[in-house]
């Protein structure tokens, strides 16, 4: 069984919800990247999801624009995150790990993202391919590998349905329009469409964007199958990276597990 | 030669495409469906064809260059006088077209996103006229450079909102107005000011642009009794150089040629020239020539002209470019200036830095030429914004 699934199958048979943490490599640096992969699990994050840094990331809001340009000043690349991905792997066999990032970062790599899945990686979420699309018509055609879509808002139901049928691992739902780290939840809005989602696939479903606080975790969660937090948990690692005291980051994860519990 | 490109999913052979984030695709299939829908409808046609007339007063002459002629005395050189558009350049014909695909959507906010400018102006023109909401989004070394343009925008009633993410530049200002639409999807009409971005913009932009090319062609029957025999337009995104050459893509006697901005020569790196030193990539929603790294980072990019400083290029130029039936050739920031000194004082119009790029390319082109020829450049736009910058150059004090 792939990661992913077996990881989000042991959760569900302890009625547990997901909990996916977005951190971008290589922020402030790919040595405390390694060390804040292991602490966020640790604290309570079931999924990791590495962001891979990109000059132009149009879904990002400032938070996160601003890490990719701080990783990018490190010279980060694929090839550094998928090594990162290794050694994260020496004491961690069970995390799943996905990539998430712009395509045009991916097609530059294309044998080494097909090779990934043996050096750790279990998934990869193009922010800017279309769900309709396959990532096998780009080059990417390892069966191996998960391929997590967004689904948002203002998807249409044809096309919720293209996109369910390429996915594997879990559906993104993107719970509001907007950018990463953006506010204004619709609760009704999200349940309704996450239910329809659910209604024709059985395909978990994760929900991400916006989430600030526990309320917000704790409402996402009671429709969906977890939650998934990047730009709090990138914003206050870059409070933090001076002394590189992370405990905040630890206790931010460990409140929203409880949140979602 | 295919003319009907793009194909169904916006390509234009391997480039084009929607390599957008999923929130966007709902607005670029809207977008898609009502351009389907309107393109072909007589009465949407009638009032842009009207408001082309009446607003911006074309068609644009096609005026012979007299002395530019006699100083290089081989082909006889004409001049498409897209800078005597209202507002000063060829943007306005793209903007006029957008705005009433917008009325028809019921929107009620538009966005775009400028480098020199002048679309930026052409927007807040046209959204002025039918009182809509406009915000701009513009590179804070663009503002700078620019500022002339800046402060015609606010008389126009558009906020700019100054973007200082990246290189603040055009590239920057794009990927800001892409994360403002993501936002406000429902309600705003995202008008890209040139032939890049995602299907179906590329196509979109070039047909309102097309109008150039199309009126060129009756225009070279009427002055030399045939079609030109080569076409030169400046190319940064594309969209002068699209609609000049879009009408003629099938004759294959007329050679197409796009002027790229070399900035400091295409040897140093630091340029804007990525058709001629740049390699396949994703930015903006469309696979295109792209000056990236080789990890695919995009590099920052080198031009005098603010309206060529961009590291993409449309789609179709690619296209083009890949099965050989344009040319796309660079020149540097120093032949550029040498032009548009020349411009000015043998032919009494003053181009715009962008525009100087095409004329720059005459030194190398016309002794190839012979007396019998013909050829056209369009003079895609005034070069008034661009004074502050070229007295900053040559160290003048006004």
């Amino acid at each position: 069984m792939k990661r992913i699934e077996k990881k989000l199958k042991e959760l569900s048979q302890d009625n547990q919800k997901a909990f996916v943490g977005y951190i971008v490599a290589g922020d402030p640096d790919l040595e405390t990247s390694l060390e804040l992969m292991h602490l966020s699990v640790d604290s309570g994050v079931d999924i990791l999801e590495i962001g891979v840094p990109f000059t132009d990331p149009i879904a990002e809001g400032p938070t996160i624009q601003q890490a990719h340009d701080r990783s990018l000043e490190n010279q980060t690349n694929l090839q550094k995150i998928v090594d990162l991905v290794g050694k994260f792997r020496e004491k961690d066999s069970n995390t799943p790990i996905i990539l998430m990032g712009y395509i045009n970062n991916f097609l530059m790599y294309k044998d080494l993202i097909n090779r990934s899945h043996d050096l750790g990686v279990d998934g990869v979420l193009v922010v800017d391919i279309p769900g309709e699309l396959s990532l096998e018509d780009y080059g990417i055609d390892n069966q191996d590998l998960d391929v997590i879509s967004l689904v948002s808002p203002t998807t249409s139901k044809d096309r919720v349905k293209e996109i369910v049928k390429n996915s594997t691992g879990f559906i993104y739902y993107v719970t509001l329009r907007g950018v990463t780290g953006s506010s204004n939840l619709d609760g009704n809005e999200i349940e309704k469409n996450i239910k329809h989602i659910k209604s024709i696939s059985s395909i978990p479903v994760m929900a991400g964007f916006g989430i600030k606080n526990s309320n917000d975790a704790k409402l996402l969660s009671s429709f969906s199958d977890g939650i998934v937090i990047g730009s709090s948990i990138v914003e206050l690692i870059y409070k933090n990276s001076e002394n590189k005291d992370f405990h905040e980051v630890s206790d931010y994860i460990s409140n929203m597990k409880d949140a979602i519990r | 030669m295919k003319d009907n490109l793009p194909d169904k999913d916006g390509f234009f052979g391997e480039y084009g495409g929607k390599f957008v984030p999923e929130t966007l695709m709902y607005a670029l299939n809207e977008l898609e469906q009502t351009y389907k829908t309107l393109k072909d409808n007589n009465d949407f046609n009638a009032e842009f064809h009207k408001d082309l007339a009446e607003f911006v007063g074309r068609p644009s002459p096609l005026y012979f260059a007299k002395r530019l002629t006699e100083h290089y005395s081989t082909a006889s050189i004409w001049l498409k006088r897209e800078d005597l558009n209202h507002t000063g350049a060829h943007k306005i014909n793209n903007t006029v077209g957008q705005i009433l695909l917008a009325k028809y959507m019921g929107k009620k906010r538009i966005i775009a996103e400028t480098g020199a400018g002048q679309h930026g102006v052409a927007t807040a023109t046209v959204a002025a006229r039918l009182g809509l909401d406009c915000h701009i989004y513009m590179g804070s070394e663009d503002v700078r450079r620019q500022s002339l343009n800046v402060y015609r925008m606010k008389l126009l009633g558009a906020k700019v909102h100054e973007v200082n993410s990246g290189s603040a530049t055009l590239k920057d200002a794009l990927n800001e107005a892409l994360r403002d639409w993501v936002t406000n999807i429902e309600d705003t009409y995202y008008i890209i000011g040139s032939v890049t971005g995602p299907h179906p913009y590329p196509m979109i932009v070039r047909d309102f642009n097309a109008v150039v090319g199309y009126e060129l062609i009756e225009q070279s029957q009427e002055s030399f009794g045939r079609m030109p025999d080569s076409i030169i337009a400046c190319v940064g995104g594309g969209s002068n150089a699209m609609g000049i050459f879009y009408p003629f893509i099938k004759m294959d006697n007329v050679e197409l040629i796009g002027v790229e901005a070399a900035g400091k020569g295409i040897e140093t790196g630091e340029h804007a020239a990525p058709l001629n030193d740049g390699t396949p990539g994703v930015l903006h929603g469309a696979k295109s020539y792209l000056m990236q790294d080789e990890s695919g980072q995009v590099k920052g990019t080198a031009s005098i002209s603010a309206g060529l400083d961009y590291p993409g290029v449309g789609p179709e130029h690619s296209w083009l470019k890949d099965i050989k039936r344009a040319k796309y050739v660079a020149v540097s920031d120093d032949e550029v200036m040498k032009a548009f000194h020349m411009v000015n004082k043998m032919e009494g119009i003053l181009p715009a830095l962008e525009t100087a790029h095409a004329f720059a390319y005459l030194d190398e082109l016309m002794p190839k030429m012979n007396e019998d020829q013909h050829i056209v450049i369009n003079v895609s736009g005034r070069g008034d914004k661009d004074l502050n910058s070229v007295v900053e150059i040559e160290g003048i004090k006004l």
